[in-house]
């Protein structure tokens, strides 16, 4: 295969002797709380919204209220969401640096999105949150400004998907030149089609979770909403992406597919399906019971956290079977480039030592060391003028030592002459033997 | 940076894109939540400790207004900071967090105590104001926030620190003639600059901070309509102006300490760093503008603590924009006088260690330029892709801080140059005036190509 890698970063990775399996497994339990905040925030987000309109067109306050108090599940996840996004990229940026920023790269400048995106969609749904009282008697500005908002949100995941995508399959970094060449790929596709309906599945059993909560405080009528919701959502969401789990693993590159097939990667996504199967039964079963005991909350919670986990188990899969070769390749490379660039340095240094001294108070060594031949050279002109055309022009020597020390311009051209910084000394010394050049 | 893709911003360059997000982040999260967390739960305790509801009301207000800002614009400019190295310079960002991955790692979890403890104050005020048993509980979440805050200042400036004193003569943190070297740990972090740009750090983000939570109480109580709001406004002003005035001097002192403790060669660049190269010498214009601003500061502080009565809103308003310009330019400075390095000694500013510097004088920079097509990096018999070829070298070493006709741009500095100039200046990068660029790296040919890339940029009937 025809590769395009960078090389490592010759420095070694800060494993302090644990072994890597203890990274991975960091890996996996960061990602897994990262992306379940994210799945929040983009169901609590959408659910925010929807039941502002529900309450408007019922004439509900208590869808109102729910709405309302959705929010407060948004605030959380966006913020610990982004919190917890950062130690998985760190582990990545550590381990797997070469394939990760020649991704982020290859998507630039479009990855920014994900800084000034998520500021205006964070400050949008602040401003959703916190006008929500002032605006009752303005629904239709309010409910704008939470849309605006969840759109910006929809819009990260198409970035980081596209990006992850591309750094996952370091094959595609010859073919692959922008965002947009990975963004309208099937891969791209139906992950983020994964992505969005585990996004809503997972806000359905927190509403659940959240419903059964409010209902045991006293807060009967929204919780019973959030629970009867929670269901639907769950319903809805689920069949899709029960089909879809197990089939987003043949979308990856062929060389990955394969290698994945003979290992015990493969069956996860196919049990984080029965998983969903189970609880979406069990929910079935419950159509019609608008209440949810302790045990059902369990077992939906439970469920739906072992799909997730797995998920992000096959996540880390991928990397296995797709780095294992780049990275051994990239690691060749580097020591091959560090060697020789050891053995020219050495030589370099070598030659340094061996190089006959200058006399040091020679006035030619000073022009050198101070950066003047850069410029100017005894007998042609260079950038500026060559010295004996200088000390032809030159009658007085305080003249001359101001156009050193201050630097001028238009004397010889438009390129000016910057101002030099010398000592006094330095300074006779050079103008003095400028002018004998004449 | 010649082994990675390569991304260029047009016009604004690559800098000021970082500087954008850099000082954003340096004013929200540095001055709005280290500062403002130990200024709020300052405020907080003062007023339960008197008793004073008003008070602690508006620090709820003043707070609200520093919780938005600081965790979607402070947080994600944090994040931002990091992308932005991503894409500008991978080499250093990843030589970096290979140095730094467990004290990134460390301060990534002292972050989430701190936004877990803004979140619980924030969020849980209300539930805690009515009575003081609460509300002392309610202020345990701030004073928590305010470590945890300061703690995450802790480590970001050890690495800043290390970049412009990364600890070599002394005791070296690496050396960079063994592959693989071993990288010490402890002397990287323990680097000279370190504590005093972290007191320098700390108390001047509480002063600039103070000043922020002064404009602040001004706006909220001139727009109030609450008469005892409007009447808590001098009481709040004077306690935050008393915060000023302990920590503006002290400032100061640190300040000039973390001066003092950057190397000659760096500090030999801050006028430059200030004024641009043409006031470079002009040091009596730095000298007095320093203090006029200092003047500023004080007297306004000064006046908001004795006679804060008489504290209009233009000095309020003066007090946060002068800070703000003195911590732009800190932030200029350091890291303008870092240069030619981003990694003091070990990295050049376009990512290429000196270390790698004789061999790719010999093999050329585009050999390994794996990203870079077949045609643009390898120069053709006819010569007929000179142009392209040096465009990519260029792409390579001068990208990261010159743009082709914007923000520095290489037209306008060789405007009226020979070819033959351009090419001999490309030589002795580091004499001629400007010690801050890093030398040019690969062969005659390739000089030759780079040359002939800049010349055109000013050719006749090419509009770029």
């Amino acid at each position: 295969m025809n590769w395009k890698l960078p090389f490592d970063i010759p420095l070694v990775t800060p494993t302090m002797g644990i072994p890597i399996e203890f990274y991975d497994a960091l890996g996996i339990v960061v990602f897994f709380v990262h992306i379940t905040f994210i799945y929040v925030l983009i169901g609590a987000s959408t659910a925010s919204v929807i039941y502002n309109i529900f309450g408007v067109f019922k004439n509900s306050k208590e869808y109102d209220k729910f709405a309302y108090k959705m929010t407060n599940l948004t605030t959380v996840s966006e913020n610990m969401g982004a919190l917890w996004g950062v130690a998985p990229l760190l582990i990545i940026s550590v381990l797997y640096t070469g394939f990760f920023y020649t991704a982020i790269l290859k998507i630039s400048p479009h990855i920014l999105h994900i800084v000034y995106g998520n500021i205006f969609a964070f400050l949008l749904s602040y401003a959703y949150k916190f006008s929500w009282h002032k605006l009752q008697s303005s629904k239709g500005f309010h409910i704008a400004i939470g849309i605006v908002a969840v759109l910006i949100f929809y819009s990260l995941p198409f970035v980081f998907l596209s990006m992850a995508n591309l750094y996952l399959q370091p094959e595609t970094f010859t073919t692959v030149n922008n965002i947009w060449d990975m963004m309208f790929t099937p891969l791209t596709g139906f992950r983020l089609l994964n992505f969005f309906l585990t996004a809503f599945s997972v806000t359905a059993v927190v509403m659940i979770y959240f419903g059964r909560k409010w209902h045991s405080e006293g807060d009967e009528e929204v919780g019973k909403i959030a629970m009867e919701q929670g269901k639907k959502w769950f319903i809805f969401a689920t069949p899709l992406n029960i089909i879809i789990l197990p089939l987003v693993f043949f979308a990856f590159s062929p060389r990955i597919t394969e290698a994945l097939l003979s290992t015990p990667f493969i069956y996860l996504p196919f049990i984080a399906s029965i998983s969903l199967t189970i609880a979406l039964l069990y929910l079935l079963k419950r159509w019609n019971q608008t209440i949810f005991s302790a045990k059902d909350v369990k077992v939906v919670v439970g469920l739906m956290f072992l799909a997730v986990m797995l998920m992000a188990t096959t996540r880390h899969g991928i990397r296995v079977v797709s780095f294992k070769e780049p990275l051994a390749l990239q690691a060749e490379a580097t020591k091959e480039y560090m060697n020789n660039v050891l053995v020219e340095y050495k030589k370099y240094k070598e030659e340094l030592k061996n190089k006959p001294q200058t006399d040091a108070n020679s006035p030619l060594a000073l022009a050198e060391a101070k950066g003047c031949l850069a410029c100017h050279s005894i007998d042609i002109k260079i950038v500026g003028p060559s010295y004996k055309e200088i000390a032809m022009k030159y009658s007085s020597i305080d003249e001359f030592k101001q156009s050193i020390i201050n630097g001028s311009v238009n004397k010889w051209g438009e390129i000016p002459m910057p101002p030099q910084n010398l000592t006094e000394d330095e300074l006779n010394t050079l103008s003095n033997w400028i002018l004998t050049l004449r | 940076m010649f082994d990675f893709p390569i991304f260029e911003m047009p016009v604004i360059g690559q800098r000021m894109l970082m500087a954008i997000n850099a000082i954003i982040h340096v004013f929200v999260s540095h001055g709005g939540a280290v500062g403002g967390s130990v200024v709020l739960a300052a405020l907080a305790w003062w007023a339960n400790k008197r008793n004073d509801l008003v008070v602690y009301n508006m620090t709820y207000k003043i707070l609200m207004v520093f919780f938005i800002i600081t965790t979607s614009v402070g947080a994600l400019t944090g994040i931002g900071m990091w992308i932005h190295a991503n894409i500008i310079s991978p080499n250093a960002i990843g030589g970096l967090i290979r140095v730094f991955f467990w004290k990134w790692f460390i301060e990534w979890i002292v972050f989430n105590l701190e936004v877990i403890f803004l979140l619980f104050w924030f969020m849980t005020w209300k539930k805690y104001q009515d009575t003081p048993e609460g509300r002392a509980k309610s202020i345990k979440y701030g004073i928590y926030y305010a470590i945890a805050s300061w703690f995450t200042m802790v480590i970001i400036t050890a690495i800043l620190a290390f970049m412009l004193t990364p600890n070599f003569e002394a005791q070296p943190w690496l050396d960079p003639e063994i592959y693989p070297g071993k990288v010490d740990y402890n002397n990287a972090l323990f680097n000279p600059t370190w504590f005093p740009s972290l007191a320098f750090r700390t108390f001047s983000s509480i002063a600039f901070a103070a000043s922020l939570a002064i404009l602040w109480t001004w706006i909220l109580t001139y727009f109030s309509s609450n008469e005892e709001e409007k009447a808590s406004k001098n009481r709040i002003i004077k306690f935050l102006a008393k915060i000023m005035l302990i920590t503006v001097p002290l400032s100061a002192i640190f300040g000039f300490v973390y001066l003092s403790a950057i190397p000659e060669v760096a500090r030999e660049l801050i006028p430059t760093a200030v004024m641009t190269r043409k006031f470079a010498d002009n040091l009596e214009l730095m000298y007095s503008v320093i203090v006029i601003l200092g003047i500023v500061v004080v007297a306004s502080s000064v006046i908001a603590y004795f006679r804060t009565e008489k504290m209009p809103y233009v000095a309020a308003l003066s007090m946060v924009v002068v800070f703000a310009l003195f911590w732009g330019f800190e932030e200029r400075v350091r890291e303008f006088i870092r240069k030619p390095y981003l990694i003091y000694n070990y990295m050049y500013s376009n990512g290429i260690r000196p270390l790698d510097v004789p061999y790719l004088n010999k093999v050329g920079i585009l050999k390994h330029a794996v990203f870079i097509d077949e045609d643009k990096k390898i120069l053709k018999e006819d010569k007929s892709n000179i142009k392209e070829v040096g465009h990519s070298i260029y792409l390579i070493e001068c990208r990261i801080c010159h743009t082709e006709n914007g923000i520095n741009g290489l037209k306008s500095l060789t405007k009226g140059w020979t070819q033959g100039a351009i090419a001999h200046r490309l030589k002795n990068l580091q004499g001629g005036g400007t010690p801050f660029m890093p030398p040019f790296v690969g062969t005659d040919t390739e000089r030759e190509a780079l040359a002939t890339f800049i010349h055109s940029l000013n050719e006749e009937g090419v509009i770029k």
